[in-house]
C-alpha cells in the first residue's frame, strides 16, 4: 500500500490496526508524508467550514420564512379579535374604546433628530453645499435641505446623507419618501441604522401596522441600545 | 410534527437531502427556544444558539460520527445547546451560580460520550487560504473533495453514489482537482 493509499484510508476512518502503526511510523519519519498529511488535514476543515456556511445561509432563509409566516397569522389572529370586538360593540363603541391611539403614540414619541454630523460655526466661511443643507436643515427649512441634499448623494463617502434626507421629509410630513429612505440605510448598513430603524418604526405606528412596528422595535432591542428603553415602552403600549 | 420525527433516521439524513435537513430543523425549534427560556438570552441568540448547535449535530451526522441514534435528535440538539449556552455565558463572564464551571464540565463530557465533535476552533490562516481557493474550483472537484474530506467517503462509497465509473477516474479526478487547488494556492 503507497503513502496515498493509507491518506485515502485515514480519511474515510478505514485504517487497519496495522495501517495504522505504519500510519505514525511515516508521520515520525516522514517529513513529506507528514507536510501531505497536514495539507490534507487543513483542506478537511476548510472543507468543513465551508459546509458550515451553506447550511447556516439554508437556515438563515428558513429563519426568514419563518418569521414571515409569524406575521402573517399574527395578521389575521389580530383581524379576527378585532372583528368580533366589532360586532359586539359596533363599530363606534370599538373605536372609542378599543383602539390604539396610533396617532398620539407617533406624536408622543417623534422627535427630530438633531444634526450630529455637519459642525455649522461662523468661522466656516467655506459655502459648501452641505453647509447649506444642514443649514436649512437645522432652520427647518426641509424642501432646501432636501434638493441640496439631492445635489449632495452623488458623494457615496457620506452615508448619513440618505438619513438627513429621510428626515427633512418626515419634517415635511412625506411618509413615503421618508420610510424608502431609512428602508435603504438599514438595508445598505449606513450611518445610523439603529436611528433609522426606530423611525422605521414610528413611520409603521403611523401606517397604523402594529405588527410591523413591534417587528422593528424588538429587532432594535435586540441589537443596539439606541432608545432601548422607548422602545420598551412603546413595545407595552402596543401590545 | 412529531409523527414526521420519528420516522426520520440517520441514514435518512445522510443522503443529504436539503428538504429533511430544513424539516428537521423546524420540527425542533419550538421545542428549542422553550427550553433555552430558563437561560433568558434574547430571542436573537437563542435562534444563533440553535442553529450552530443544529449545524454542530449535522456535521457530525454527515461526518459519520453519529452512526445510530442512541438518543432521540431532541436529545443531542439540548445536550449541544446547553453547551453553547453555557459556552457563551462563560465568554460573556455571566455565571449563573457558583457550580457553574463544574456543570459546564459534565455538559462536556457527556457530550464527548456521545463521540460529538464540537469542533469550535477558528481556521488557521493557511486553512483561510484553502477555504477560499477551494470555494474558486469547479463544482465537480468541489463535490468530490467534500465527499472525500468532509463525508469521509471511501473510493468505493463513492463510486456507488456518483457518476464516477471507477476506482481509477476517481483517483485521477482527485489529484488533477488536488493539484488544481495547489497550483492556486502557491500562485496566491
Amino acid at each position: 500500500m503507497n503513502n496515498q493509499e493509507l491518506l485515502y484510508h485515514y480519511f474515510s476512518n478505514s485504517l487497519t490496526p496495522e495501517q495504522e502503526s505504519v500510519f505514525k511510523k511515516l508521520l515520525e519519519t516522514d517529513a513529506e508524508f507528514k507536510a501531505e498529511f497536514e495539507f490534507e488535514k487543513g483542506l478537511q476543515k476548510a472543507i468543513k467550514s465551508h459546509e458550515t456556511d451553506r447550511l447556516k445561509a439554508m437556515l438563515n432563509e428558513v429563519e426568514t420564512k419563518i418569521n414571515k409566516r409569524h406575521n402573517t397569522v399574527f395578521n389575521y389572529r389580530n383581524l379576527a379579535i378585532a372583528a368580533s370586538i366589532a360586532i359586539l360593540f359596533g363599530w363606534f363603541g370599538y373605536n372609542t374604546f378599543f383602539s390604539t391611539n396610533y396617532s398620539s403614540l407617533y406624536e408622543d414619541n417623534f422627535t427630530e433628530y438633531p444634526n450630529t454630523v455637519y459642525t455649522i460655526t461662523r468661522s466656516d466661511d467655506a459655502n459648501s453645499i452641505e453647509r447649506e443643507a444642514f443649514v436649512a436643515y437645522e432652520t427647518k427649512n426641509y424642501q432646501t435641505a432636501i434638493e441640496k441634499f439631492e445635489a449632495l448623494s452623488a458623494d457615496e463617502t457620506k452615508d448619513y446623507l440618505n438619513f438627513y434626507k429621510a428626515q427633512a421629509y418626515l419634517g415635511m410630513d412625506n411618509i413615503q419618501e421618508a420610510k424608502g429612505l431609512f428602508q435603504q440605510v438599514v438595508a445598505k448598513n449606513e450611518s445610523f441604522v439603529a436611528e433609522a430603524t426606530w423611525y422605521l418604526a414610528l413611520i409603521a405606528i403611523k401606517e397604523k401596522d402594529k405588527s410591523l412596528a413591534v417587528s422593528y422595535l424588538e429587532h432594535l432591542m435586540a441589537n443596539y441600545s439606541y432608545n432601548k428603553d422607548k422602545a420598551q415602552a412603546l413595545l407595552k403600549e402596543l401590545n | 410534527m412529531h409523527r414526521v420525527q420519528e420516522n426520520i433516521t440517520v441514514e435518512d439524513l445522510k443522503k443529504g437531502s436539503e428538504l429533511l435537513f430544513k424539516r428537521v430543523y423546524e420540527d425542533n425549534r419550538n421545542h428549542f427556544i422553550n427550553f433555552a427560556k430558563k437561560y433568558h438570552l434574547s430571542q436573537e441568540d437563542t435562534i444563533d444558539v440553535y442553529q450552530d448547535a443544529y449545524i454542530i449535530f449535522y456535521n457530525n451526522v454527515m461526518q459519520g460520527k453519529v452512526e445510530e441514534f442512541t438518543s432521540s435528535i431532541t436529545t443531542y440538539l439540548f445536550s449541544i445547546g446547553k453547551y453553547l449556552i453555557f459556552d457563551k455565558m462563560k465568554k460573556n463572564k455571566k455565571t449563573i451560580n457558583p457550580d457553574f464551571d463544574l456543570s459546564l464540565i459534565r455538559e462536556k463530557e457527556e457530550l464527548e460520550d456521545m463521540n460529538l465533535d464540537l469542533d469550535q476552533e477558528a481556521l488557521t490562516t493557511e486553512q483561510v487560504l484553502l477555504k477560499k481557493h477551494f470555494a474558486t474550483l469547479g463544482k465537480k472537484c468541489q463535490e468530490l473533495l467534500t465527499l472525500f474530506y468532509y463525508r469521509g467517503f471511501t473510493i468505493k462509497d463513492i463510486i456507488e453514489t456518483s457518476e464516477y465509473t471507477s476506482e481509477n477516474v476517481v483517483k485521477s479526478a482527485k489529484s488533477r482537482c488536488m493539484k488544481t487547488l495547489k497550483e492556486r494556492i502557491n500562485s496566491n
